[in-house]
């Protein structure tokens, strides 16, 4: 899937991360900021890369703020911003859930 | 700048006001928090999250804000980067793209680190033989210069008109490479003053900013040893903002005020030839325009006269 | 009706969809059930994070005994369809229909519901549902409402739109909802499923919260719907039985296991046959009562 547009996930409330993604034209660059960024740092682009990668996506620039989110919360929080990204919010991706 | 174009208050289950915060364009504002009775913090991140949705609703996604000092570190920690800072307050900015973004898109020589290079920042509304002027003396004592054109849409002439004539009026001078001055040179965003009437006070906190981000965010990657000015003996808010260049850039960024070029007695100004046109007497100013700023002004007369009546400013910047 | 044994459902704590902190420690405060809220707790542009959200949570996270309920969105909405396809595939344990005014709507659901079922290999029936009244047209229908399918576990009154559509507002005597309580109870009651009340949400009237709770324990409803952790405590506190209930209960048990041990079909308690209601009521009492830690493991009353 291609990124069509720029999109955010997310907010910066507790136990939240806010997502933006936004087209590139290769790979995947993820800009991360979290308190926790030494020790589950790793862990965060981890399931991001996963998702996206689950999803299809194979170039995009993500900017992520982590507030203390889980794994599941920072994968729901990549799927919304892909598939508005991607505009198919309309059309869930329930492979990918 | 003033006005507000959206404005959200998050009240506790006592119905009080906990926080609030605005939007203007892609700037934040007005952002207020009580943190009685909360986790620290937690009321500002709700805030500026709920701001930053807005503003992709409308699909806005880079950010700035301005703030105090005290406060910057708040909005480092929910993202964004700083821009500059001066006594009075901070610029950050966060989103999609950032300063870092802007200046990768600008076309560099390979071996750029060993240049003399120099920038010049200019509206051109419209690019006459002054602006021509200038760029021809920096050109001649440099290995590359860059033209960054102001990027905002306030001005009589477009952007796209405005970048276009001043790539016209340079293109035989190979070293010369034209650019957006994107939202970080005399943006509207950083430098309402240029395109408002301000009081001297906010101008210089306004110019202090632009010039520290050149200084600390666009030379340095650019490798800009040398900015070049126009002298300015009308306009109050460029004449301080040469001032402030001055003071803020060097010792690393070397300053050179050119001296306005005239025809005759008179000073070339961007002002009298957008008045000509108000007037339609161009040709009180033909010999200030290189030919090809001429030939386009010739063709859009209309156009731009018809800008001016529907009450476009032509004596600002 | 969906259930051969009846679950207790004292509690229905509502969980806004999109918040991350609420919906990871919503297992934390024992609710008998927890209903994430894909509905009036999330703003239209967040729709879909929020379906995600809840979707991932509901993969990841324990929320231990609890029944797990999603509020879906309305029928009316483009968001319905997703909604209830991915609480599906998500194997959440009921859905319930916001402003539910006919046996058709429920119908409607069952058949969606049933769909996605086959669509994402989840066992046929396994899904149940439950149906908010929430107008005057919808407390008229609720008996076809409660009975209109086989999956259906409650029916809940939301009592902001009701009195809304019945021209008034709330007040503190409860007088505005009593033909509404009684109606949703009524269907309730003979369709065999549960009936939760309104929310109260003025956090700062306890006496109030206790005194609705007391009433609508004593009209018979199974439980209350709950915007706030911090009521959970004070609804159970009104279910918990008393000593001697308890021990007119055990009672009861006691006298049906020394009837089993006979032999005999029925049961006597000093002298005096016991029926069916009286069973039914002692097993309650005893379930209420350990879910109260008012008794042991052998249904020995526990001195505080």
């Amino acid at each position: 899937m291609e990124i069509k547009k720029t999109a955010i996930a997310g907010t910066l409330e507790s136990s939240d991360i806010q997502l933006t993604i936004s087209a590139a034209t290769n790979g995947i660059s993820i800009d991360l900021q979290s308190d926790v960024k030494k020790v589950f740092g790793d862990q965060i682009e981890g399931v991001i890369k996963q998702t996206l990668s689950d999803m299809g996506i194979a170039a995009a620039k993500v900017k992520a703020v982590d507030k203390g989110a889980l794994d599941c919360v920072i994968k729901a929080r990549t799927i919304a911003a892909v598939q508005r990204a991607t505009e198919t919010t309309e059309q869930p991706a329930w492979e990918v859930l | 700048m003033a006005q507000i174009d959206h404005t959200l208050g998050i009240y506790n289950d006592q119905h009080q006001l906990v926080a609030t915060g605005s939007v203007a364009g892609n700037v934040l504002k007005y952002v207020g928090v009580c943190n009685k009775e909360s986790a620290q913090g937690s009321h500002f991140n709700t805030i500026i999250s709920a701001l930053m949705n807005l503003l992709a609703e409308r699909e806005i996604f880079h950010v700035f804000v301005f703030t105090k000092n005290k406060y910057s570190a708040s909005f480092q920690h929910v993202g964004f980067k700083e821009l500059a800072h001066t006594d009075l307050g901070a610029v950050l900015e966060t989103g999609d793209t950032d300063v870092a973004d802007y200046v990768a898109r600008i076309p560099q020589a390979v071996d750029q680190a060993q240049q003399r290079v120099a920038g010049i920042v200019m509206n051109a509304n419209p690019f006459t033989l002054g602006h021509r002027y200038l760029v021809e003396q920096a050109a001649k004592e440099n290995d590359r210069v860059y033209v960054f054109v102001v990027q905002d849409n306030v001005s009589l002439f477009t952007t796209d008109e405005r970048r276009q004539l001043v790539q016209q009026g340079t293109r035989d001078l190979s070293n010369v490479t034209v650019v957006s001055g994107g939202q970080y040179m005399v943006s509207y965003v950083t430098f309402p003053a240029y395109f408002l009437p301000t009081p001297n006070e906010a101008i210089r906190y306004q110019t202090t900013i632009d010039a520290r981000i050149f200084k600390n965010q666009i030379a340095p990657r650019l490798n800009i040893q040398t900015r070049y000015l126009g002298s300015e003996p009308f306009s109050r808010t460029t004449g301080i903002y040469n001032q402030v260049l001055r003071k803020e850039l060097p010792p690393e960024i070397m300053v050179k005020v050119i001296d306005r070029k005239r025809v005759g007695q008179q000073v070339i100004t961007a002002t009298q030839v957008r008045q000509a046109i108000a007037a339609d007497k161009l040709e009180t100013v033909q010999s200030f325009l290189p030919a090809t700023t001429l030939t386009f002004i010739q063709q859009h007369k209309r156009t731009l006269q018809s800008r001016i009546q529907e009450g476009m400013t032509i004596n600002g910047n | 009706m969906a259930e051969s044994e009846e679950r207790l459902r004292r509690t229905m704590m509502f969980v806004p969809g999109n918040n991350p902190a609420m919906v990871k420690d919503a297992g934390i405060y024992g609710a008998d059930s927890i209903m994430f809220d894909l509905e009036d707790a999330v703003s239209l542009p967040e729709k879909d994070a929020a379906r995600v959200l809840v979707y991932e949570a509901l993969q990841s996270q324990d929320y231990g005994e609890a029944e797990l309920v999603v509020r879906v969105n309305g029928q009316d909405t483009p968001f319905y369809d997703n909604d209830v396809k991915a609480m599906v595939k998500a194997g959440i344990d009921v859905i319930r229909l916001p402003k539910a005014e006919s046996a058709a709507m429920v119908e409607k659901l069952d058949q969606d519901v049933a769909a996605a079922e086959k669509e994402f290999g989840r066992e046929a029936g396994s899904i149940h549902i439950m149906a908010a009244i929430e107008s005057a047209k919808g407390v008229l229908q609720a008996p076809a409402i409660a009975a209109a399918s086989d999956r259906m576990i409650g029916v809940a009154l939301s009592a902001e739109d009701y009195t809304t559509d019945m021209k008034t507002h709330r007040y503190p005597d409860g007088q505005e909802l009593l033909f509404a309580r009684n109606m949703v109870l009524h269907a309730a009651r003979a369709a065999g499923i549960a009936a939760f009340d309104t929310v109260f949400t003025n956090m700062d009237d306890t006496e109030g919260f206790y005194r609705e709770t007391a009433y609508i324990h004593q009209l018979g409803f199974d439980g209350k719907s709950l915007v706030n952790p911090r009521q959970i405590a004070m609804v159970n506190k009104v279910y918990e039985p008393t000593e001697a209930e308890i021990s007119n209960a055990k009672n009861v048990i006691n006298a049906i296991q020394e009837a089993k041990l006979k032999g005999s079909g029925v049961i006597s308690m000093n002298g005096q046959m016991v029926d069916r209601p009286v069973v039914l009521r002692a097993q309650r009492v005893m379930k209420l009562a350990k879910a109260s830690n008012l008794v042991d493991e052998e249904g020995n009353y526990i001195e505080k």
